[in-house]
């Protein structure tokens, strides 16, 4: 090792580089890049082209083994599908050596937008804003016609109508509630937004949570009319439909007196947390919170005492909204480790290197074979973990991995989080 | 390829040996195969771009160009700084990248079978999996790039000084002809073993050099060495000519190193993020700052050898006037955001960030060659003097090869990829750059766009360009395989 009189001459070196003379003065890329977020492709094409499509995105750096990233990618294999491709057909269109066309179109919605590639990347401004033109180039698709993909569009128009995606009729939203739903009260300090998927889907997820803050004794209510929070639109480009729901969630979070909102989904999380506020520019007195740091929440004041055992091994799954978009990684873990019993193993690939589910993005209603394909992968790796147990905190993860599990026949049970409080919930 | 009814029956042939949905003519698909998207090299342009899976779907693909006389351009990651992937007149771009996988590792004789499209993500991803206590030579690139294009273009690795280039590393090959014939080169061509290319008539050299103009590389098998631990030093020098004389003295010095290279302070300083302008000199040695950035590495089984090694290490730089201080004591005296970025440097393969000048563009390309370490020193001030004679920054890096027994040296210059003026000022300056370092002697560009390439020929003996006209041609008789690429 260095010798401490070796040291000291160099450092004795250093100091020459005096300022403005020399690396002392470092103005780093990171420095440099400051920009806006939620701007259009044509604010971002400065930053866009500098991608040298090096591959860096492809793969977990220095992490998981050099596993692969991108969903996308690896299923469809041309590099058009990876980040670095997308970054220079952008730059094609925006320096006018392409045109939009159904091809391009289709390459630019063949992504969730699940941000591990962004991960990846140490360029600043590709690091940084990378998702912020690939959701703007979708925006700019709708506006010249290219977007969304059809089944998106669909959707969006039944959201108009109806206020899911789903298909389904908003006088339904509350059927999962059955005969708790003639006690929900107007005003409340908390309301529980239960987000389409746990309403018309994942229905489990909505009850365990539900009975968790009822158990609880908690002051709160689930709204008659809640909508789509607007996470599927936004994201396929319909901006305009988005912010519609936008405007009603938060009318309607307003009218209950609420101080407090708790989100089941990723999406939603993060589309009433930050889009609601710095997309569209609403204002609201009102705070977000996930169930999972709600919950831990209540675990750390001694409110709720998980006691009952859950003797078996566990691995989590890292929701793109809540994690990569919004850093919300280590409370579901430390609420997984305050679970007695619960043995907690990592998947390779955690946290800012998870693998997505393959549901978001609009993939799961317009790409299946990539819903599926990215599920499998996932699953496949929790298997190797050796756990027995699955568990995530989106509904929509839940429900893109259930039905790869099903479609494969893999023998892992997928719980959501607050499934699994309730089991260890005393009673 | 221009009547539609061809394309049409070319692309369903191409699907039927592929798949259609690892064929395509789309624009979009198309034009990321275009630009290399990095050099100041102009775009070329194809007809088809097709993913194969095995050797046989490249045998099928090469048949078939050969038979229509398509052109065909071997590609995995179209980053080399020269633009030898560029399609340069239409045709089938071959994407490997389906073919990634390492098929074997032989531990007992320390080598892997790799596929001809892997990556040097999937190689050490693969290797630090499942055997941990081996490695490959990797280079200083980032991990989406190919590993067999480096090795058959005489790309350097991270053990550069153990055996050399890539080339060297190789212990034989599965290529398939432009014919279509597929051929084994090495011992593998009599055996299921891959250790080496001896005792056979070397036919690799078919191969290596060629810049994908004689056939594409189907499967090859790579050395692996022991994963020794080891220590890594930063070697700070006043100028290069002091630096030099401390590496020629450590490359004899019996220490085993495994890698040994430098940057320049403008290399150094670019990396960063440093502003332009007067803050960055590009003659540092006149403003008092050192030129010379080293980085040495050792292995060692065992502490205690490694510290002898460091103690010699140390007792030349000092001898010489310099000094050495290890790896992690160097970069902790850097600010805290940018010691990652040097962290990188011992753990190839880097973030392109980390070596790239992205501040200027992203736009960068290197005059890069082999050349005798009598004359490294002289190519390093004339390659300077040429680049700020165009007001460019003279990026300068250098490296010892095989204990010594030759170096590389190149200058990279950095502008914006996105401003045609910048673009064309980049090329005058790389064109007189390249000039002024043939003029010292025995440097030879590697690599090379085909300017460049051109010009590597006009002092060759008449008699050995022939030979290599008539190999090229008894190999390709109908000209398919890459052209305007290699000779």
């Amino acid at each position: 090792m260095a010798k401490p009189k070796e040291k000291e001459i160099f450092e004795q070196l250093m100091k020459r580089y005096l300022p403005g003379r020399g690396i002392t003065e470092k103005v780093t890329i990171p420095d440099r890049v400051s920009l806006e977020r939620y701007q259009t492709l044509e604010y971002y094409k400065d930053q866009v082209y500098r991608c040298g499509k090096c591959g860096q995105c492809r793969y977990t750096y220095q992490n998981a083994d050099l596993a692969c990233s991108c969903p996308s990618g690896e299923l469809r294999g041309f590099e058009s599908y990876y980040l670095g491709g997308k970054n220079l057909l952008l730059w094609g269109l925006t320096s006018g050596r392409l045109s939009w066309s159904e091809g391009l179109a289709e390459i630019l919605y063949h992504c969730t937008l699940c941000g591990n590639c962004t991960q990846q990347c140490q360029l600043e401004g590709i690091h940084t804003y990378a998702l912020e033109w690939l959701a703007a180039a979708r925006e700019e698709a709708v506006e010249k016609g290219y977007g969304p993909m059809p089944e998106q569009k669909r959707y969006g128009q039944h959201v108009q109508e109806e206020h899911n995606p789903y298909m389904e009729k908003h006088a339904d939203r509350l059927n999962w509630l059955g005969d708790r739903a003639g006690n929900l009260p107007e005003k409340a300090e908390t309301v529980y937004f239960v987000g389409c998927t746990s309403s018309y889907r994942q229905k489990n997820i909505a009850s365990a949570t539900f009975d968790i803050l009822t158990g609880l004794g908690k002051d709160f209510t689930v709204m008659r009319d809640e909508w789509c929070c607007g996470s599927p639109l936004i994201w396929t480009g319909q901006v305009d439909i988005a912010r519609k729901c936008a405007e009603h969630n938060i009318e309607a979070i307003e009218k209950t007196g609420a101080e407090l909102v708790i989100t089941s989904c990723a999406g939603c999380y993060r589309i009433l947390k930050e889009v609601y506020r710095e997309k569209f520019g609403l204002d609201y007195g009102f705070e977000v919170v996930h169930s999972p740091v709600y919950v831990l929440d209540l675990v750390k004041r001694g409110e709720l005492t998980l006691e009952k055992p859950f003797e078996k091994r566990v691995t989590y799954h890292d929701p793109c909204h809540i994690g990569r978009h919004m850093g919300v990684y280590e409370q579901p873990r430390e609420l997984l480790r305050s679970i007695p019993g619960l043995e907690l193993v990592e998947m390779p690939r955690n946290r800012q290197n998870a693998w997505c589910c393959g549901a978001g993005g609009g993939v799961k209603s317009s790409f299946k074979e990539l819903a599926s394909f990215a599920a499998t992968e996932r699953l496949r790796e929790a298997l190797e973990t050796g756990a027995e147990v699955l568990s995530s905190a989106c509904p929509f993860c839940y429900r893109n991995l259930s039905d790869a599990k099903e479609e494969n026949k893999m023998n892992i049970q997928i719980l959501d989080l607050m499934e699994l409080v309730q089991m260890s919930m005393k009673t | 390829m221009t009547k539609l009814v061809e394309v049409d029956r070319i692309y369903e042939e191409l699907a039927g040996i592929v798949g259609e949905r690892f064929v395509s003519n789309r624009p979009e698909e198309l034009f990321l195969y275009h630009w290399d998207f990095v050099t100041a090299e102009e775009p070329g342009r194809c007809d088809f771009v097709v993913m194969p899976e095995k050797t046989e779907e490249v045998k099928g693909i090469v048949e078939l160009a050969n038979r229509e006389k398509i052109p065909v351009i071997p590609w995995v990651s179209g980053i080399n700084i020269g633009g030898v992937c560029i399609p340069r007149e239409g045709g089938i771009v071959v994407d490997l990248r389906r073919m990634n996988r390492v098929l074997e590792v032989n531990e007992d004789d320390m080598y892997a079978v790799v596929e001809g499209g892997i990556t040097w993500g999937d190689l050490k991803g693969y290797l630090l999996k499942h055997h941990p206590d081996l490695r490959a030579g990797i280079t200083w690139s980032p991990p989406g790039t190919g590993v067999i294009p480096s090795y058959i273009c005489y790309g350097m690795l991270d053990l550069g000084m153990v055996g050399g280039t890539g080339a060297e590393f190789l212990n034989g090959l599965e290529v398939v002809l432009p014919t279509g014939k597929v051929v084994r080169v090495g011992s593998c061509m009599s055996t299921d073993y891959w250790y080496g290319r001896q005792p056979f008539p070397d036919l690799s050299g078919l191969f290596i050099g060629w810049e994908g103009t004689t056939g594409i590389v189907t499967k090859a098998g790579i050395k692996l060495w022991p994963n020794l631990p080891r220590r890594d030093y930063i070697v700070l020098a006043k100028t290069v000519d002091a630096g030099m004389r401390i590496f020629k003295r450590l490359a004899r010095a019996g220490l085993g190193i495994v890698d040994m290279c430098f940057l320049n302070y403008v290399w150094l300083t670019a990396t960063q993020g440093v502003r332009d302008g007067e803050n960055i000199p590009s003659e540092p040695e006149k403003a008092g700052l050192p030129d010379f950035y080293g980085l040495v590495t050792i292995t060692g089984a065992t502490e205690k050898e490694l510290d002898a090694k460091e103690e010699t290490l140390m007792k030349i730089c000092t001898e010489e006037g310099e000094m050495a201080l290890s790896f992690g004591d160097a970069v902790s005296m850097f600010p805290e955001n940018q010691i990652g970025e040097f962290l990188t440097y011992t753990s190839l393969p880097i973030q392109l960030y980390t070596v790239w000048d992205f501040a200027r563009g992203g736009g960068g390309e290197w005059v890069g060659g082999y050349v005798s370490s009598k004359h490294l020193v002289d190519v390093y001030y004339k390659m300077r003097e040429a680049a700020i004679k165009h007001g460019m920054r003279p990026q300068f890096y250098g490296r010892a090869m095989f204990g010594g027994h030759y170096w590389i040296g190149r200058m990279n210059i950095s502008f914006s990829k996105n401003d045609p003026e910048e673009i064309e000022k980049a090329r005058r300056c790389l064109m007189d750059i390249d000039e002024a370092a043939r003029k010292v002697g025995s440097f030879i560009r590697y690599k090379a766009p085909p300017w460049a390439k051109k010009r590597n020929f006009e002092k060759a003996d008449p008699n050995t360009i022939e030979l290599l006209k008539e190999i090229r041609k008894l190999l390709d008789p109908n000209g398919i395989m890459n052209p305007g690429q290699g000779l």
